[in-house]
């Protein structure tokens, strides 16, 4: 089926998002749609998906206008969206998600064995080798793709929407999940998908559409477009020079030393220097134990080992305490454990550090201040002082939150997948903020699944694997070979630093 | 800030049963109404101040009627227990107070601890204390009725029924707790970490709040309180029974949500709650002053508001 | 009545006493009663309590089974699980409601088992074997012919009515008949539950709608000690008298000693279930004539009968 958005507006209130934007879903293609957020992908998709109404313009199925009476009605028709947070009933088994809302019935009753037998066959389909009987809860990232997936195609989708399916997914995951687009694609099923990762939309999609500013900015096959011409198109300016060159020399004092950490089930005998003014980089699989030695680190998790900042040994049972030692942690998992999305910006800013701004009751202008400062550092765009902070861009909330954290003056910061899911131009920004922060003096640890971000902006990386130091590199030795090899377990290689 | 229905909703309803009450009975303006109405509802008041932050930080009690049956039922025998060698007097008011308030703080240190260190879901937890206390009282009370000592009833009797500048102590303690609730919620720390822990507990959690401690103190807190509103309620009468307090823990909750605070958590506010109060209480006024409402037909009344007050409140929602 | 159920059972207490010459297998008696929550259902309790306590040492042979339900269906439960798993001989059921207890009884009935029902009757005729009544619109009409004497010249009462059932009806319908044409005007009249504080903020509205109110009927005596801190704490000197009404033992006392405000009481005894329990034992383990129906009359109780209606121990 062919999908055409044409001469598309869209107002929330006074404000227009969209401006007269035409799009082409064709059968049998893989279109990507890419552009900053803010740049309108989110409310594109939701029109053409029936979610929202377009103010002006039309929709039109297979070329006959069609008006949506909502997102069901859209999925009656064959169009689906499938959400970048999965839309999955956890505690359900993967054939009961793929029938929710449209279960089989013989009579009164559910036909299980229908249902499963479908279910089965739909997931042969993808090759996906998830149990039909499996809870959703216990399989894995790539696999709720896949199950979303099986659930738009169980209901009859000719066109696929697809809100980043890979922001969560490693490489190796998303290489899985384009398998299948490939094949859907061969079927001849129109896929319109959107991603911050440009070697992604290279390698998968036959067309690209780059929006900015509620506007298409430029429309061409894949092939025409190289990746700089993507992102100077998406940007509007270039962005050759994503990290920035260091300008001070990493200092010699060791500020932290960790010996022998143990995280149960997640780390084992984890040990490492960091010194004053360097970025280390910490690489590794998705599960490979890297979130949770820093949250073990910090006193989100039980640990034991030996932990020294400057020289003096100091235990950390609670975050508060590791905070109030100066080191903090920034989660990767910004909507579910970084900010209150239904809370202002003020509220968010200060809450890591509430104690500073009370002395009896709380000083809400000091609060303001620091939310006028914060704004101003970090360059933080919000329609305005009020604004929930789960209405922000993606990227917006990502500086909020290292505003949050950087109020409380850690000196040495773990950032946890600093840029996960945030468009480029913000990305720049803030591998700059990470590089004013070491000029200062401050110490960075950078988690990181992007291997390019690693490489771009560690001084030195430690490689992890099962919970376990793999492997420790530095300077030049620093190669995207070198860290796949430690982390799949291809080197024997171990701490040649 | 420009004013919504999600803040004007619960005023707006308070002032439309303020106005009916008046064009029914001429009585109802007068100072002894007024009085009546606001000494009444300070038990439930005091009591739900302390049960929005229960809420606000995602947590819920239910023990807080029984839990007030059972203080009072204690607070009696401790007087009662004690006359004959203190005799009676403030001494034994001051003694019985503290019970009260001990009492209180220990049933929510419970109630907090289940809650806390041992993980088992709050509305378990106080649905097996409400059961807890309500039995404990029936049992102290052998089935019957504690009634304080005819000499002491005398002696406490003031706490309810006198006041300063003709305002009685109800509806003074009230008015302080609720002011004091109030600030706390929006310009104390601690309110501030309540909302954020019933908001996103996990946030809470990376962002260094210690979201254990938190939940406890919104029980202690809550407590407290009870021990507190059992004190203003013990004068009243003097006496506790097994048919004391039942249903309170719905009528604190159903104001603290009229007020505009959210059941999920993350969103408190002590004034609404205290709106949310007095509009319970003047719907059962009313329908005393007035005839031509079958009495039956009370509870129904009660629960359109309720509904009627939340739907207004998220009418809002929709819309922003 | 009084006298008759006296009677009886000093007959059958004789016949009781000279039974355990017989060796006789152990019977189990049942009784489900509503839990205590309100006074008169604690007294009712307390005196269920006390007459098992004593039937046991007096029978050896009989074993009790006690059960207080919080609500109806809660009490079906009970009845269910005496008869399944207790094999009782005998039910004593003070029904919650007449219609959901009146099929569960009834099978315990159909099992061969002896029923006795106390005070509400069940919805179905012929179940029970005993019927141990309380008189719910005697009640009413010897606290309406009170008030009658009382206010020879008329006047104007409000009425305080007990949780909506049947038993509320009838004693209000006996009332109402009773002042019928007397000249007392029932100005107003609201639920105040068989509740202390209930019956306060219902009194307190109460003395804030009326400027005149002669007289009260609380009804029960639970709800008249919430009507005296309300009358008290409004400083009114024009309500003359609370009538009350099922006996607790401090109201007594306040008639017995004079307190012109109680300066009287309607019995609607707690013990009746004593009374019940009693006869059923008595039944059980000898011939005596015991089935029937027996209804345990209002008593009206002035200071000078005061005495003989005051129990010490009781909670009530």
């Amino acid at each position: 089926m062919k999908l055409t958005l044409s001469g598309i507006d869209r107002s929330f209130g006074d404000v227009q998002v969209l401006f007269d934007v035409d799009l082409v879903l064709n059968p049998g293609e893989v279109h990507a749609l890419i552009g900053e957020n803010g740049a309108g992908k989110s409310t594109t998709m939701k029109i053409m998906s029936g979610y929202l109404a377009p103010t002006a313009g039309q929709v039109l199925l297979d070329d006959v206008p069609a008006t949506f009476a909502g997102s069901q009605d859209a999925e009656g028709r064959g169009v689906v969206l499938i959400h970048q947070e999965f839309n999955l009933a956890e505690q359900l088994t993967v054939e009961q998600n793929v029938f929710l809302g449209h279960e089989l019935r013989r009579g009164p009753f559910l036909d299980k064995r229908a249902m499963r037998a479908r279910t089965q066959a739909l997931l042969e389909r993808l090759n996906c080798k998830v149990s039909p009987d499996a809870r959703v809860r216990d399989i894995s990232n790539p696999d709720k793709q896949m199950v979303e997936i099986a659930k738009a195609l169980g209901r009859e989708a000719r066109v696929l929407v697809m809100d980043e399916p890979t922001a969560v997914l490693t490489e190796r995951e998303a290489e899985v999940l384009f398998e299948q687009v490939d094949r859907l694609r061969a079927e001849g099923v129109a896929i319109l998908f959107t991603s911050h990762k440009l070697d992604e939309v290279k390698r998968i999609s036959d067309r690209v559409t780059v929006m900015r500013d509620g506007r298409v900015v430029a429309q061409a096959t894949t092939a025409e477009m190289s990746e700089d011409d993507m992102a100077t198109a998406m940007v509007g300016r270039d962005v050759s020079s994503l990290y920035p060159a260091r300008t001070r020399p990493v200092g010699d004092e060791v500020v932290l030393a960790v010996r022998d950490l143990n995280v149960p089930g997640h780390a084992t005998d984890v040990s490492f220097d960091l010194h004053r003014g360097e970025i280390l980089g910490i690489a590794g699989l998705i599960g490979s134990g890297r979130t949770e030695t820093m949250e073990g680190l910090v006193g989100l998790r039980t640990a034991t080992g030996r932990i020294e900042m400057h020289g003096q040994q100091v235990r950390f049972d609670r975050p508060r305490a590791a905070l109030a030692a100066g080191m903090a942690y920034l989660t990767e998992d910004r909507k579910a454990r970084g900010l209150l999305l239904a809370k202002g910006m003020r509220e968010n800013l200060t809450l890591q550090s509430l104690p500073d701004f009370t002395a009896f009751l709380i000083d809400e202008r000091a609060e303001d201040r620091a939310l006028d400062r914060a704004i101003a550092d970090f360059d933080i765009r919000a329609p305005h002082r009020k604004v929930e902070v789960g209405n922000l861009s993606g990227g917006n909330q990502q500086k909020l939150l290292l505003a949050k954290t950087m109020l409380a003056d850690p000196e040495i910061v773990i950032i946890d997948e600093p840029t996960r899911g945030i468009d480029i131009g913000t990305k720049q920004q803030i591998y700059a903020f990470i590089h004013a922060l070491v000029a200062d003096g401050k110490s960075v640890i950078v988690i990181s699944s992007e291997m390019q971000e690693v490489i771009g902006l560690a001084d030195r990386v430690l490689v992890m694997r099962q919970g376990r130091v793999a492997g420790e590199l530095t300077g030049d030795g620093i190669g995207e070979d070198r860290i796949v090899r430690l982390a799949m377990g291809l080197d024997g290689m171990r701490g040649a630093a | 800030m420009k004013l919504d229905l999600h803040v004007l909703g619960p005023i707006l309803a308070l002032v439309v049963l303020v106005l009916v009450g008046a064009a029914m009975n001429s009585n109802f303006l007068s100072a002894a109404n007024v009085t009546n109405v606001l000494s009444r509802s300070a038990f439930i008041g005091i009591i739900a101040v302390g049960m929005t932050f229960v809420i606000t930080a995602g947590g819920l009690d239910l023990s807080v009627g029984s839990m007030a049956a059972f203080i009072a039922g204690l607070m009696i025998m401790v007087m009662n227990g004690l006359l004959p060698t203190m005799g009676p007097g403030w001494p034994l008011v001051g003694v019985g107070v503290g019970a009260a308030l001990l009492a209180g703080l220990l049933a929510g240190f419970l109630n907090g601890f289940l809650v806390t260190t041992m993980r088992i879901e709050a509305f378990i937890v106080t649905l097996g204390t409400m059961g807890i206390y309500r039995s404990l009282v029936t049992w102290l009370a052998d089935g019957g009725t504690l009634s304080l000592d005819f000499g002491m009833r005398t002696v406490i009797r003031p706490i309810y029924y006198n006041g300063i500048l003709g305002i009685s102590w109800p509806i003074i303690v009230f008015a302080l707790v609720a002011i004091a609730g109030e600030t706390i919620m929006r310009r104390g720390a601690f309110g501030r970490h309540a909302a954020a822990v019933g908001s996103n507990d996990q946030v809470a959690r990376y962002s260094s709040v210690d979201v254990n401690r938190v939940r406890m103190l919104t029980y202690v807190f809550l407590g407290l309180l009870v021990g507190i509103a059992t004190i203003m309620y013990v004068p009243r009468l003097g006496s506790a029974s097994s048919s004391t307090g039942v249903l309170w823990e719905l009528e604190a909750i159903a104001a603290v949500i009229i007020g505009g605070t959210m059941l999920k958590g993350g969103f408190g506010r002590v004034w609404g709650t205290v709106i949310g109060v007095l509009i319970l209480s003047l719907i059962d006024n009313i329908l005393n002053l007035t005839d031509g409402v079958s009495p039956y037909l009370n509870g129904a009344i009660q629960g359109v508001i309720i509904i009627l007050a939340v739907i207004l409140q998220r009418e809002r929602k929709a819309e922003g | 009545m009084k006298h008759l159920r006296t009677t009886l059972l000093g007959a059958a207490l004789a016949a009781g006493t000279a039974l355990p010459a017989f060796a006789q297998e152990t019977q189990v008696i049942g009784v489900s009663i509503p839990a205590a929550t309100h006074g008169w259902a604690g007294g009712m309790n307390f005196h269920a309590q006390e007459a098992i306590d004593r039937l046991e040492e007096v029978y050896p042979d009989l074993d009790f089974v006690l059960a207080t339900a919080s609500d109806p269906s809660k009490q079906v439960n009970d009845i269910e699980d005496m008869l399944a798993t207790r094999n009782i001989s005998a039910l004593v059921v003070l029904p919650f409601e007449s219609e959901p207890l009146t099929g569960p009884v009834k099978a315990v009935s159909d099992s061969g088992a002896w029923v006795t029902v106390v005070d509400r009757g069940l919805a179905q005729e012929g179940i029970e074997d005993l019927y141990v009544a309380g008189d719910n619109s005697g009640f009413g009409r010897v606290s309406g012919e009170y008030m009658t004497e009382a206010l020879p010249d008329g006047g104007q009462i409000v009425a305080l009515r007990g949780i909506p059932t049947t038993i509320d009806n009838e004693r209000v319908e006996g009332f109402e008949q009773a002042i019928e044409g007397s000249g007392i005007e029932i100005i107003d009249m609201e639920h105040g539950n068989w509740n202390r504080d209930d019956s306060f903020t219902v009194m307190q509205d109460f003395l804030s709608k009326h400027d005149q109110i002669d007289a009260v009927w609380a009804s029960d005596d639970d709800m008249a000690v919430g009507v005296l801190a309300a009358i008290e704490a409004a400083g009114r000197d024009d309500v003359q008298f609370v009538l009350g009404g099922a006996g607790m033992k401090e109201m007594i006392a306040r008639t017995r000693d004079g307190d012109p405000m109680i300066p009287a009481n309607v019995t609607y005894p707690p013990a009746m279930i004593a009374t019940a329990i009693e006869l059923t034992a008595v039944g059980l383990t000898s011939s005596a004539p015991v089935s029937g129906t027996f209804t345990i009359g209002s008593v009206l109780v002035t200071q000078d009968n005061a005495e003989d209606y005051y129990f010490e121990d009781s909670p009530f």
